[in-house]
């Protein structure tokens, strides 16, 4: 009681402070000196028509990749925690003998029908993400969820870590490879411009955009995987 | 130039492929991470290289080909390249001192590493707020799978209780980032900080909530119990990281932010400091648990660098100098005393004394000690300097004080600590089981950590305005014997007694007449005591540095000019002593509240010398006289405390018996003879420049004299109770000391005359006391005077040595101690202070009565069967005892010769009432004395009593000795019934009261309370996850009360 | 429009806030630190609209010749996605943290976890 009472206190605090950035709080009415800048030269600087395409990959380039890098960070610890000998003594949780319900036919059909569509939709989404709403994350995240669905139609399914690993490391290799190719060729690193620009609003424009958007989206659709399945896996160790 | 973006590609890029590597190849997936690790290293060390050597400038990287605001932009400077040097340097020796860990956890746990360190890095370098943040993120989730890395299970539990608040610490920042971004337009740092968000209506605000994002990073007191808990359960080498690197990097993105600036937030960031420094510190001292306690002290130099860090403008071009040394001071040490954590097997404090099973293991924890606590020659030494010094000319004494007492928190639990390892078991077990094998490339990685903490004190002398310490040559000298530990004693000491009498051949004839006092008690008469260390067998490991350390700060001490030099001596001195003082075998609790005194009063000249300064960096002495009115008592109040607890005057005294009477025999003398010096050659040069000053209206001089009698009083009363023998010594120091600073005083020629007059003397029949004494316990294997008797007969060198020294302590004729009172008398006739001067004149006496219970107890009375077949004391004891009786009757009959120079010398300072030096007599005012007459006449007389004696002793009876036994009483315990027990006790019975330990009471009282304070606070840390979660947010609340009530 | 977004954002904050610090259960904190972080995010992008505006990306309807009059700030937007991942990925740590607690203690009460205090 004592403890709600003292978190209803400590939030009242916070929200004084919450109360004070509202009430000092105009809402724009032109854009401020970065957002006019990318609204007027992100499509000559980086060719891209999505300008938060733009802001991510290029401008933003290195918030990205250390984003890139969270996950990467984290599909490695939850595998380098999950995968550690539990300590010696501690009892075996769940229910490891008992076989997992079948997840019924509906899904499993469904499943069959639909991996491949979304597995297309969310190459779409990344390949795409210099023109329209979407991107690498999203396209990985898309991708992810074929992985899970999979999962959910059967749950004792195996798959290759060996291949995911891959994927995620060669395309991780790469995206840091390309940062430092804009390093070398073009005005710094990450600069998409170390390919031609080309035509405004086509799928290979935008230069190195496209290729940093399809190593993310799969990087971060091998991420998720990862996850996903270590953390699948470990529930009938 | 290899562009600073190669340092996060380079450790990207390895982490990424370590990914492609199979599971198996551990071997080579760990060479890609040391590769990795190395390559950063170069990278940054390069950019260091071309900011010092080639004068390069810093460079802004840009990204993206864009510039900013537009794109991050990284910057590469001078404190960057140092930084990001340390970050990754730190990172390749833990991944060297990990190499078991992480051959067992495989890749995964590499490559967790390698982004950890390029997170510290991006922290550093990045100039753009929200990338901090994602760096800051990256660096939180690592630090979550680091942890564990631990082979402890709990640690499972302070990392979840750690990504709890990094949760709350990102929602802070975000909001923070957002509104500010909103206020000013950009999310560039230094953009924002042209913008000057705190005038925008918002902005205030959302940079309240960025700071204090970063602080609670910093994990300030008291919301940071997820912080020790890391590093009470964390793998020792993921601690050092996140000690060193961690805090580091983070301390240098809240200065970045500061940059943003505005009235109010330094004052936080030294307000939220120094209540971490000094809270942390407190707590630390009940820790039992040694990586708990390094945690409290990692929180509180973090704590430090954070006031420090609110006090850029104060301390303007030196800023980076300060702030810099007393960082990467904390980062060495703190990383370094973590890796050697890891060589302990149990965690409670005295586990360490396992350490001593390899030297090399002691000198890293007293590098590393000396290096965080900031003694010379490290960088804190020199940056507490400049930062104390910059804080009292803007007048922040408050600060000031807070600091200094922090730090002498610090200095209790460390020293204590190290007392431990020198002298606790390791424990029951470890001591059955053979020596501890400690893995080889640990200590490379420790090694490493030594070599730089010389190195950094040796760059920061260099950078310093001031003469680099490790450049003096008797440091160097002492350091020197660091290098010949493998050498055996007798040879060293040989190099030791040339070495002394070389140093004083050089340089005597620079000396004033004053410092050729000195000098000669220091060089000449440590060289005498060494003698007697010939008595020594073995490599006798640690003695020579440390004896040498005092010497060599002495000798610094009576050269020094300026305020800096005379402090850094005085430290030296200090420490050196104070390792000499730890050698005795029950000296620990004695050697710790020694260096505490000590250290607590060099914080008080410090403050004195920064007081007295007035905004310099440094003062010559002679300028002490030109100190404002204003400020000069409280000059010579501060200077004086210092002084004195050396002198070790009533009040301070308590460290001295057990420190002097514990310590090994021929180190006795040394800490007694020579060392108390120190304290009245400071006392001297404070009188001599700032003479009589007045304390709001108390004549301070007249407060020392009541000191002095006070001392000579009570310390002698006190040696007249003691069954030691040594500790009966120890304490009739206090009162010889209480005389000199009497004679100081009085502030006349006379007075320091025999002061002066003292400080040969004591110097003299103290050491061979205590060489005698010391000796004389060797063979009886007891310093207790009951359990010995009768020794006059088998021990006829050592009795002569003592007759002689009492006769010359209680100043009867004829030796030197009567010139000593002759002059003494004379003087206080001069002098109008009546009251004080009868209490010396009473402790005149009482010095009579110890002296004889000293040489009654010992060598007359009867034999113990058990003593029937001793010896004479060893022969290199004895040497040095004979040389001080030929002394002591040269000196008697020729006074003049070392006197007649004093008397001259202080004829500037004191013109008037000097002495007539006319022949063989010395005449005052009040009458004459002529030493050599009074040789003869004594002679004579003595001689004539002896042939009497000798004559009669046929009629002699002889007494049964314990025939009490049929008394009254009935004796509890046996030696109760010797003659010797409680020899005065009738004169206890009188006087008793006034030796009550009331003065130990106190402190005892002190120290308790401080304890117990640190008990029952360090309960604020439950534990729970959710309790620091509470502790968290109502930190951030309460300094935004504390804000907006307008406290700041 | 935009203060609907604000206040709901913080009260997002507030009530997740709230759960992390009553909710003794370790799941339950891990969800309850997701709410807040959701309203985090609603802050974010709540700042940087701009109302009668357009998303930022450049078609038919909006050219680059007139985009800064009819976009809204395309960075809030970037930054949130930013926001977005690192939460995901504390989260995920959180949950695995969660499982191997369990594992150990076989308990989620966070208050059983005070073998380090003091």
């Amino acid at each position: 009681m004592i403890k709600k009472f003292v978190a209803l206190l400590l939030l009242a605090g916070l929200g004084l402070m919450f109360v004070g950035l509202l009430l000092g709080f105009t809402p724009d009415q032109v854009l401020n000196t970065t957002a006019s800048y990318y609204a007027d030269h992100s499509v000559e600087d980086t060719g891209a028509a999505n300008i938060v395409t733009a802001v991510i990959v290029t401008y933003r380039g290195l918030d990205t990749l250390g984003e890139v890098t969270v996950l990467f960070l984290t599909a490695t610890i939850v595998s380098l925690i999950l995968t550690q000998p539990r300590p010696s003594g501690t009892p075996i949780i769940g229910v490891a003998e008992k076989k997992a319900l079948s997840s019924g036919e509906l899904l499993q059909t469904g499943t069959r029908l639909l991996v491949p569509l979304v597995l297309l939709f969310g190459v779409y989404v990344f390949v795409n993400g210099h023109l329209t709403p979407g991107g690498g994350f999203q396209g990985g995240a898309i991708l992810a969820s074929a992985l899970l669905l999979l999962l959910l139609s059967d749950p004792t399914k195996r798959f290759n870590h060996r291949l995911i690993s891959r994927v995620e490391s060669i395309s991780g290799i790469l995206y840091v490879v390309i940062g430092v190719l804009g390093l070398v060729l073009a005005g710094g690193f990450l600069d998409n411009r170390i390919l031609p620009l080309g035509a405004f609003g086509t799928l290979f424009s935008a230069g190195a955009i496209p290729v940093i958007y399809t190593l993310i989206g799969l990087k971060v659709g091998a991420e998720f995987s990862s996850m996903m399945v270590t953390l699948s896996e470990s529930r009938d160790r | 130039m290899v562009s600073t973006l190669f340092i996060i590609a380079g450790g990207l890029g390895a982490a990424f492929l370590l990914g492609l590597l199979r599971e198996e190849w551990r071997g080579f997936a760990y060479g890609v991470t040391l590769a990795a690790l190395a390559f950063m290293s170069w990278v940054a060390g390069s950019w260091l290289w071309a900011f010092v050597f080639d004068g390069a400038v810093g460079v802004d990287v840009f990204t993206a080909g864009h510039n900013p605001p537009f794109a991050i932009n990284l910057r590469m400077g001078l404190p960057e390249a140092v930084l990001v040097l340390l970050v990754n340097a730190m990172g390749l020796m833990v991944g060297v001192y990990l190499k078991g860990t992480l051959m067992r956890l495989g890749r995964r746990a590499m490559a967790v590493l390698l982004v950890a360190v390029l997170a510290l890095c991006g922290i550093i370098l990045t100039r753009d707020i929200f990338n901090l943040f994602v760096f800051i993120e990256l660096t939180a989730i690592s630090t979550a799978g680091l942890v564990l890395l631990s082979a402890d299970a709990r640690a499972l539990g302070a990392g979840f209780k750690y990504l709890v608040i990094s949760q709350i610490i990102s929602i802070l920042l975000l909001v923070g980032i957002i509104f500010a971004y909103h206020a000013t337009g950009t999310l560039n740092i230094d953009g924002m900080a042209e913008a000057s968000v705190a005038l925008m209506k918002g902005g205030t605000l959302a940079f309240f909530l960025i700071l204090m994002a970063l602080i609670v990073e910093l994990k300030p007191f008291p919301a940071n119990g997820w912080a020790l808990d890391i590093y009470e359960s964390a793998h020792p080498a993921f601690s050092a990281l996140f000690s060193a690197a961690f805090s580091a990097a983070m301390l240098f993105a809240v200065d970045k932010v500061l940059l943003i600036g505005g009235e109010p937030w330094p004052k936080i960031a030294t307000g939220v400091g120094i209540v971490t420094f000094v809270g942390s510190n407190l707590l630390a001292l009940s820790q039992t648990n040694d990586r708990r306690l390094l945690g409290y002290s990692s929180v509180a130099q973090v704590g430090l660098v954070l006031t420090v860090i609110g006090q850029r403008a104060v301390l303007g071009e030196h800023y980076l100098f300060v702030v810099g040394g007393i960082l990467l001071a904390h980062s060495v040490a703190k990383a370094g005393l973590f890796w050697v954590s890891g060589l302990v097997v149990e965690r409670q404090l005295s586990a360490w004394a396992v350490l001593r099973q390899n030297p090399f293991l002691v000198f890293a924890f007293a590098t590393f000690m000396a290096l965080l606590i900031g003694l010379p020659p490290f960088p804190g030494f020199y940056a507490k300097w400049e930062l104390v010094h910059a804080l009292v000319s803007e007048g922040r004494l408050a600060l000031v004080v807070f600091i200094l007492f922090g730090a002498l928190l610090e200095v209790g639990y460390l020293f204590r600590w190290f007392g431990y390892i020198i002298k606790r078991e390791a424990s029951v077990e470890s001591a059955m089981s053979k020596p501890v094998a400690f893995l080889p490339r640990k200590l490379v990685v420790i090694g490493v950590g030594v070599v730089s903490a010389w190195g950094l004190g040796y760059i920061w002398g260099a950078l310093s305005d001031f003469a680099n310490v490790l450049q003096a040559l008797p440091v160097l000298f002492a350091l020197s014997f660091l290098a010949l530990e493998g050498l055996p004693a007798k040879l060293k000491n040989t190099l030791a007694i040339v070495g002394l009498v070389a140093f004083f051949a050089i340089s005597y004839e620079n000396y004033n007449q004053l410092q050729l006092i000195f000098g000669a008690i220091i060089l000449i008469g440590g060289a005498v005591i060494l003698l007697a260390s010939y008595e020594t067998h073995g490599k006798r490991i640690g003695f020579y540095p440390s004896a040498m350390l005092m010497y060599a700060g002495l000798a610094m001490l009576i050269v020094a000019e300026d305020s800096f030099s005379f402090f850094v001596a005085w430290e030296i001195l200090t420490v050196g002593s104070y390792f000499l003082i730890l050698r005795g075998k029950f000296s620990e609790p004695h050697a710790l509240s020694y260096i505490i005194f000590s250290l607590g009063g060099a914080f008080a000249i410090l403050a004195g010398f920064a007081l007295a300064a007035g905004g310099a960096p440094r003062i010559p002495l002679e300028a002490l006289a030109q100190v404002p009115a204003t400020l000069a008592p409280w000059v010579f109040i501060l200077l004086a405390i210092g002084f004195m607890t050396k002198t070790a005057a009533i009040g301070l005294h308590i460290w001295l018996p057990g420190a002097h009477a514990e310590a090994e025999t021929d180190v006795s003398p040394m800490v007694s003879g020579i060392l108390l010096k120190a304290g009245l050659f400071g006392l001297m040069v404070l009188l001599l420049n700032m003479g009589k000053t007045q304390f709001y209206g108390v004549e301070l001089t007249y407060v020392l004299l009541w000191i002095g009698a006070l001392s000579a009083l009570l310390g002698n009363l006190m040696a007249i109770f003691q069954e030691d023998a040594k500790r009966l010594l120890a304490y009739s120091s206090i009162g010889q000391m209480g005389y000199a600073v009497f004679g100081l005083a009085m502030m006349n020629h006379l007075g320091w005359l025999m002061a002066l007059m003292f400080v040969i003397n004591h110097y003299v029949y103290k050491s061979m006391l205590f060489l005698s004494v010391g000796g004389i316990a060797k063979r009886t294997g007891t310093r207790d005077m009951y359990r010995m008797g009768g020794l006059i007969a088998l021990m006829p060198l050592s009795f002569i040595a003592v007759l002689i020294g009492i006769i010359a302590v209680s100043g009867v004729p004829p030796l030197s101690g009567f010139g000593g009172r002759w002059i003494f008398y004379n003087a206080i006739m001069t002098a109008d202070a009546r009251l004080p001067m009868i209490l010396i004149f009473l402790s005149g006496p009482v010095a009579f009565l110890y002296l004889f219970r000293l040489i009654h107890t010992i060598f007359l009375g009867q034999l113990k069967d058990e003593h029937r077949r001793l010896k004479e004391a060893p022969f290199w004891i004895v040497v040095p005892q004979m040389i001080y009786v030929v002394f002591l009757l040269g000196f008697a009959v020729f006074p003049g010769l070392a006197l007649r120079r004093v008397d001259a010398f202080l004829n500037p300072y004191f013109p008037n009432g000097g002495l007539n030096w006319e022949g063989l007599t010395i005449s005052s005012d009040f009458g004459y004395w002529s030493p050599v007459s009074i040789m003869i006449t004594i002679g004579v007389i003595f001689a004539t009593l002896l042939a009497w004696l000798v004559y009669l002793n046929h009629n002699a009876q002889k007494v049964k000795q314990f025939n009490i036994v049929f008394a009254a009483e009935r004796p509890y315990r046996p030696e109760t019934t010797h003659f010797a027990w409680n020899f005065f006790a009738p004169y206890r019975k009188a006087l008793g009261f006034m030796v009550q330990p009331f003065v130990t009471q106190f402190w005892d009282g002190l120290t308790g309370s401080l304890h117990h304070t640190a008990q029952f606070t360090r309960k604020l840390y439950t534990g729970n996850g959710q309790t620091y979660a509470f502790h968290l947010l109502a930190f951030v609340v309460v300094v935004y009360l504390i804000l907006v009530g307008g406290l700041v | 429009m935009v203060y609907v977004a604000l206040i709901t954002g913080f009260l997002l904050i507030l009530m997740g806030l709230y759960g992390a610090l009553t909710n003794r259960n370790i799941l339950r904190m891990t969800v309850a630190f997701s709410i807040a972080s959701t309203g985090t995010h609603l802050v974010l992008v709540a700042v940087g609209y701009i109302p009668g505006r357009t998303a930022p990306i450049l078609d038919g309807a909006v050219t680059a010749a007139d985009a800064s009059l009819r976009i809204i700030d395309p960075v809030p937007q970037a930054l949130v996605l930013t926001a977005i991942v690192i939460g995901l990925g504390v989260t995920a740590l959180m949950l695995t943290y969660a499982y191997k607690l369990y594992e150990t203690k076989r308990t989620l009460d966070i208050s059983k976890y005070t073998d380090l205090k003091w």
